[in-house]
């Protein structure tokens, strides 16, 4: 894709995860396209989703409807707020043909609540679409480590 | 003795709406159910669809001991210890697969998928009088069936599965009847969740969102209705009589056939009426419209099955403050598939780690483990409707919506359990 070089890619990226880290939801959900997807599959990285659950399976609708209920304030596990940071490092860029292109990297998320504090890692896979002198998310899969295993709530944005 | 044999009296901790709070907190009471209650009655373990073809596992737990729901070469479902009967490792350490044979990673003996022993290895080194029939696996001393559930029990004695379930066996199959075909598929995958407290709370909390929803599900019952275009507010009212049931054998049921639904905003889709004319033709358009005129009962098996709208729940203790939560979405075999693919994004809206409704739900267990630290009164009361509670001629009982004699019954059941000292005597 011409003039995109590395580091603007990068730096969507790590706004993006500023965004997540610091629960700015509204800024965040202006990060996608109508037709976004965002997606967290369960057990295994590649499963279908026509007829094996997903962890987060969201449409544009569904994300808002995400993004309404955390911004009501009654989502108990959010109250109080989790601390969070995390670290977007390992990128790769797939070169795609027109306006997207596919964006690999890795994030480990240290989130602080209460009396705990939790690890959270994996690798993010971007559709991106180019926008003028920015992006936006068409489509996000989030492959967490854990996928497969019991773990606590998720409860933020990831 | 063991400490969890000291002779405490658990209908002094159980009273009528009273239930005392080391009950959730105290480890050698945690012990004493292992004993007294997992490794008795029946457990759920699993669904015949998560097995389909022979070599096909999946491994589970009766209370802490390891088991594998095995379908053997014979095309039959078994349940099986999964300890090595040499020397005790764990068989099969993958959690889902498929096998020809089981083979223990430690010294090679390998079993068939019945469980047989196959061949001890470097027999000849053995007294050629072992016979290999006293080497199989063990298998769960019980096992029983209800279209496709499969159960199994721990202790060789107590009243049949048949008798366990009695009256729930009819909510369930109200639960899977929403299938054109009578059958459910659970190979969906699982959403597995962990949280800080007691199994007890999630039964607890399960079966009683009419009282609890308002307060904390109303933003996503709000959002809910608006995508789905289904109005569930009727069933949140406070003064239907008869949905809540306590059942004999400390089963609980939200009987919603009394609470009819509006009809959804939205018009259906082709594949919706394409489902509902299959539901039509399997049990005919009376029936058929009473079963989607309303969300199907919600159930709960004593002591750790649960089936809520999409899904059905295995409730796995870990330790006095630690559960696991398995969420097994249930899809409808024959249904068309764009009904079951809504039928995951349904429950995903709502249920595992993700959702937005039962997430609220487990921070609330969490914070209930703590709260129940604070022990100058340390009872918790569970007294709503309980003057006006309709006992039934067979020991149950039916409340209103919002009443709390479902959980008197589970509680009575579950005091009952406890308090049977004999351990060889059968559970009832």
């Amino acid at each position: 894709m011409e003039g995109v070089s590395k580091e603007l890619v990068e730096g969507f990226l790590y706004r993006e995860a500023r965004l997540m880290d610091e629960n700015r939801y509204r800024e965040w959900l202006a990060l996608w396209t109508d037709d976004g997807r965002y997606w967290v599959p369960c057990n295994d990285d590649d499963i279908d989703p026509a007829r094996e659950v997903s962890i987060i399976y969201d449409d544009r609708e569904r994300l808002e409807q995400r993004i309404d209920r955390l911004l009501s304030g009654s989502v108990l596990a959010q109250e109080p707020k989790p601390r969070m940071r995390r670290v977007i490092s390992n990128v790769e860029i797939e070169a795609v043909g027109g306006m997207e292109l596919i964006v690999h990297s890795n994030f480990i998320l240290a989130l602080a609540r209460g009396e705990m504090q939790q690890i959270w890692a994996g690798r993010t896979i971007h559709n991106l679409r180019r926008e003028q002198d920015t992006f936006r998310i068409a489509h996000k899969k989030v492959l967490l480590i854990n996928a497969d295993q019991e773990m606590p709530l998720l409860q933020f944005l990831i | 003795m063991p400490r969890s044999e000291l002779s405490t009296d658990y209908a002094a901790l159980v009273r009528d709406a009273r239930i005392h709070g080391s009950l959730y907190r105290d480890p050698a009471i945690f012990e004493r159910e292992l004993e007294a209650i997992w490794s008795r009655v029946w457990v759920y373990i699993g669904h015949e669809s998560e097995v389909p073809k022979p070599g096909d596992y999946v491994r589970r737990q009766i209370g802490l001991q390891p088991v594998l729901m095995i379908r053997g070469d014979d095309g039959g479902v078994r349940v099986l210890f999964n300890r090595c009967r040499h020397r005790g490792n764990l068989v099969c350490n993958r959690d889902r697969g498929t096998a020809a044979t089981l083979k223990c990673p430690y010294h090679g003996w390998t079993y068939a998928t019945s469980g047989a022993l196959l061949e001890p290895s470097f027999e000849e080194g053995y007294d050629s009088n072992l016979r290999r029939e006293d080497f199989a696996l063990s298998a769960a001393p019980r096992l029983g069936f209800h279209r496709g559930l499969v159960f199994a029990s721990a202790s060789p004695a107590g009243p049949s599965l048949d008798q366990h379930l009695g009256q729930v066996k009819e909510y369930l199959d109200l639960f899977m009847d929403v299938s054109p075909t009578g059958e459910i598929d659970l190979r969906t995958g699982i959403q597995k969740l962990k949280y800080r407290g007691n199994w007890k709370f999630l039964p607890e909390n399960s079966l009683e969102g009419d009282y609890h929803g308002p307060f904390i599900h109303r933003i996503a019952f709000e959002l809910h209705g608006r995508r789905s275009g289904l109005d569930m507010s009727s069933l949140y009212q406070n003064d239907i009589p008869d949905v809540i049931r306590a059942l004999p054998g400390g089963h609980m049921v939200e009987d919603y056939r009394g609470a009819t639904m509006a009809p959804p905003r939205h018009p259906p889709s082709p594949a919706r009426r394409a489902y509902v004319e299959m539901m039509e033709r399997r049990y005919g358009a009376e029936k058929a419209r009473q079963l989607l005129s309303t969300i199907p009962p919600l159930v709960y098996v004593f002591p750790n099955l649960i089936c809520i709208m999409t899904h059905l729940r295995r409730v796995q203790p870990v330790s006095v403050g630690e559960t696991h939560v398995y969420y097994h979405p249930m899809l409808l075999k024959g249904a068309p598939p764009e009904v079951n693919e809504a039928r995951l994004r349904e429950h995903e809206f709502g249920f595992g780690p993700a959702g937005l409704i039962s997430p609220d739900d487990i921070e609330i267990m969490e914070r209930n483990q703590i709260g129940v630290r604070a022990c100058a009164d340390d009872w918790q009361f569970i007294g709503r409707g309980l003057h006006r509670d309709k006992i039934l001629p067979d020991g149950g009982a039916t409340g209103y919506t919002m009443d709390e004699c479902h959980l008197r019954g589970m509680w009575q059941h579950y005091a009952r359990l406890m308090n049977q000292r004999d351990a060889a005597a059968p559970a009832s």
